[in-house]
């Protein structure tokens, strides 16, 4: 049977400021025996623009990741919010089969690894206290896990694939699923709320005992970070596609 | 109200008790009205019941506002309960002024035990046609202040209610 | 403009009482998780409450109607009105026509949002609003911070104060129980001496013409019953077809809002008391032009439970007042544009777009994405500052073109490596208030492929 051929999206701020987190995604992806490819003429998944009210100056962008895209079996991504992005919010393009296609086979990694490729168990090794950060765009719009608002059975992608890892402890917060902060221009807009939202996330993190706090989202985690080191505190954020690659810290 | 609609499960009762005592509601389980009706003028002795025909026109409608101001406690039926949330349905019938289950002070209701449904599902089956009904659960209460909970905001400031 | 995120920034100043402020509304947003899952079909009630409004939203004028109709063979008084000033009007005659001098009025965030006391209290009339936590910051002259528990934002050491200077309470005095005392005698005497009660309206049911209110302070009944004069107070939006729907509501209602598993009263109007009159004045004031909106129309469904408030993060570490719109959190950042799309420009902004509050919502809202659907419509509309649209039109143009975009990236992280701190770090890079910029790497994710990709083991 043919390998499957993946396209793979790295997220603009990922591409600029977190090559590392590509990295681990792309390796990762590889060992997984999958063909994977990075069209070079991505850029962004339009997101920034949508979220500030500018869907219609974000078509041009959408139109270019559909170009850059639709010939793959799946579209994976380490970031949740992408993916839901494309999934939920490219609906404004003209449906052709290339548009429906994208939204259609965009996954984020962890749920690509667990739905896709089925595997729970990538054997791998990361001994530290680790907090989840269930990112809003993948939790709630995707549905990587259950969240706290819904009645519904409990479920996570995100920890079905780390409570594997050899020496993992994983703590429990006091608030499972709130927001970071983050939300994308929301933290330029509103960076009183944003940062209090953040400096509040950090503390159920610390308080918990979590020496590493990890997300789907490494946007999420730069904002965290920003706090972090403008705080010099002592906790780190590590994307989690960094751990399921077993990158050493 | 149609009794046969009301087919209390015996596991209902207790389901009821709980929630009643979760909205901040004493209950007391006595054997028959009888003895409730006993047990009633014995310990509450100043309790006004509308019984009796002289008592309820008494305090109909042309009572002055001022009067049932002063009452303490007062005894009142209710037609049915629901077990998931402590509350029970009174309507005009079951009262001879409708403000009178608010301003009294305290509030002692009586409930026959075979007429407990399970949920509002079931609950607005059984609701009668009426000009006014309410549903009460528990005494009138308020968190207004801080979220602290604090009962009697206007209404009465507790609720007994007497399961036969 | 002194929009939201200004006010929250004020509000965030004094940051144990925004610390407070954020455990007590989590405390209740944790309540209602538990009451909500006491409930088996929870999930499914839900749907089922947003399927009833939408058959009613789609039936609005025959159900309408059908309730006035029912209504007036109660020997109920029903009356229309088109927009605020039209409502208003209505009540201050019912009032006037009836010789009072005192109102007494339960919770109705309708009244508030047509200024109702206002106009009357101008007309020589004395309006007192009996719910305990209304009565505070109506002493306060200040709006409502939430719409189930308006006082929220407060310590009870201030409403002891408060209640000092206006009931003559003694000084530092500040146990729940003893204020709420107080106020009980001093609303007592409102409630006795008014002529006329107004209240809000949970639900009106089509097909018997009643209204239902919710309350646990009893403040509807108290006044309703005591008063010559009843009037209901409603939007156009707050019917449900029959009776039985009322069981979908009142399961929801008080379990999202509050973790109650009901109110302590759910009240059924229907017909005048014994030589007492009933009026319902059913409200318009805009709900029609949303309903003919695609996009807006689900904001109609709102049961204003206010639980989308309790659970939203912003709302929270923000505070009802900066909002500067009646009913603030998501709700309102939805509603408030609709009223008046210049004023509040900035709410739909008010988000980091989390999704929780649709999650919790009763009637399934779709709030997250009327926040997004609003954020492009102000932009369509011209709300943007030009500056502001100039700079997304930059932005969607270089995002577009590739070569176009790796250079600016690049460029980017060049600057923010050789530039001195204090530039990097000036007042405009508000992201660097208080965060750290990531630390600008090597090479980009792009260049690092470009050179590795040719070989096979990486």
């Amino acid at each position: 049977m043919d390998k499957i051929r993946i396209g793979l999206f790295i997220p603009c701020y990922i591409d600029q400021f977190y090559p590392q987190v590509g990295i681990a995604t792309f390796e990762l992806l590889q060992k997984l025996d999958i063909e994977v490819v990075y069209p070079e003429k991505q850029t962004c998944c339009g997101q920034p623009l949508a979220n500030s009210g500018a869907e219609k100056e974000a078509i041009p962008v959408y139109q270019n990741f559909v170009r850059n895209f639709s010939e793959f079996d799946y579209i994976v991504t380490p970031s949740g919010s992408c993916a839901y992005h494309v999934k939920e919010h490219y609906n404004i393009l003209e449906q052709t089969e290339q548009v429906k296609r994208v939204r259609a086979n965009i996954y984020e990694l962890c749920e690509f690894i667990t739905d896709i490729l089925k595997i729970d168990d990538l054997k791998i090794d990361f001994p530290y206290k680790v907090g989840i950060h269930q990112s809003c765009h993948g939790l709630r719009g995707l549905k990587l896990g259950s969240s706290s608002e819904l009645i519904t059975t409990r479920y996570s992608k995100v920890h079905r694939l780390l409570e594997k890892a050899n020496g993992i402890e994983i703590i429990t917060l006091d608030r499972e699923d709130e927001c970071c902060g983050f939300g994308g221009t929301f933290s330029i807009f509103e960076p009183h709320v944003s940062v209090k939202m953040g400096k509040a996330r950090i503390s159920d993190h610390e308080r918990n005992g979590a020496e590493i706090i990890t997300a789907t989202d490494m946007s999420c985690l730069m904002h965290l970070e920003g706090i972090i080191r403008r705080e010099n505190k002592k906790i780190k954020v590590v994307h989690i596609a960094e751990i399921l690659n077993n990158n050493r810290l | 109200m149609n009794r046969d609609n009301l087919l209390t499960a015996k596991d209902l009762i207790p389901e009821f008790i709980e929630s009643l005592a979760h909205v901040g509601a004493e209950v007391i389980k006595l054997n028959g009205k009888d003895s409730v009706l006993a047990y009633i003028s014995e310990n509450y002795p100043e309790c006004i019941t509308f019984e009796n025909k002289e008592i309820w026109e008494e305090y109909s409608f042309s009572c002055s506002k001022e009067k049932l101001e002063k009452l303490g406690t007062i005894q009142l039926e209710g037609r049915f309960g629901v077990a998931e949330n402590g509350a029970i349905w009174l309507d005009d019938n079951c009262f001879p002024n409708r403000l009178l289950p608010f301003i009294a002070q305290k509030v002692i209701m009586l409930l026959d035990s075979g007429k407990i449904v399970k949920d509002m599902g079931e609950a607005y089956d059984c609701v009668n046609e009426c000009g006014y009904g309410v549903f009460i659960s528990g005494p009138s209460k308020t968190a207004d202040i801080e979220q602290s909970l604090v009962f009697g905001a206007h209404g009465p400031e507790s609720l007994l209610v007497f399961l036969y | 403009m002194k929009g939201h995120s200004y006010k929250a920034g004020i509000f965030l100043k004094d940051e144990s009482r925004a610390d407070w402020h954020d455990k007590t509304l989590w405390m209740v947003r944790q309540k209602r998780d538990k009451a909500a899952r006491s409930v088996a079909d929870w999930e499914d009630l839900r749907e089922r409450a947003s399927s009833i409004k939408e058959q009613v939203l789609s039936n609005l004028d025959f159900y309408l109607s059908e309730f006035e109709q029912r209504a007036v063979e109660n020997g109920v008084k029903v009356h229309r009105a088109s927009d605020a000033q039209e409502f208003n009007e209505i009540v201050y005659k019912i009032v006037t026509d009836n010789n009072a001098k005192l109102v007494v009025k339960s919770k109705s965030m309708l009244t508030e949002e047509c200024g109702l006391n206002t106009f009357l209290e101008q007309r020589g009339l004395e309006v007192v609003d009996t719910d305990l936590g209304e009565r505070i910051i109506q002493f306060r002259k200040e709006p409502p911070s939430h719409i189930v528990l308006p006082a929220i934002h407060l310590k009870k050491e201030e409403i002891g104060e408060l209640f000092h200077e206006k009931l003559n309470t003694p000084k530092g005095m500040s146990d729940p129980v003893l204020l709420t005392s107080a106020a009980r005698t001093h609303l007592r005497e409102k409630f006795l001496s008014a002529g006329v009660a107004i209240t809000g309206v949970n639900f009106a049911v089509a097909e018997t013409g009643s209204v239902v209110v919710c309350t646990n302070e009893g403040n509807a009944d108290m006044g309703v019953h005591a008063a010559p004069v009843q009037i209901h107070c409603m939007g156009i939006e707050k019917l449900v077809p029959q009776t039985r729907d009322l069981a979908v509501f009142t399961r929801l209602l008080a379990r999202n809002a509050t973790g109650q598993p009901i109110t302590a009263y759910t009240s059924h109007y229907r017909k005048p008391k014994p030589r007492g009159e009933m009026h319902i004045v059913i409200v318009d004031n805009g709900r029609s032009d949303r309903l003919k909106s695609d996009i807006h129309r689900s904001s109609l469904k709102c049961i204003r439970c206010g639980a989308c408030m309790n659970t939203c993060p912003v709302y929270r570490r923000s505070g009802g007042h900066s909002y500067g719109y009646l009913i603030p959190g998501p709700i309102g950042s939805i509603l408030a544009p609709s009223y008046n799309i210049k004023k509040h420009t900035d709410l739909p902004f008010a988000s980091s777009l989390c999704m929780s509050c649709s999650n919790v919502c009763p009637v399934k809202i779709d709030i997250h994405d009327q926040l997004y659907k609003w954020r492009q419509e102000l932009s369509e509309k011209g709300a943007f500052s030009p500056v502001k649209g100039l700079v997304l039109k930059i932005a969607g143009f270089i995002l577009s073109k590739s070569a176009l975009y790796d250079f600016s990236g690049k460029v980017a992280r060049v600057a923010l490596k050789w530039l001195p701190r204090r530039m990097v770090y000036s007042k405009i890079n508000v992201w660097g208030w208080e965060r750290e910029l990531p630390a600008v790497p090597q090479e980009s994710f792009k260049k690092w492929y470009s050179k590795n990709s040719g070989k096979n083991n990486l």
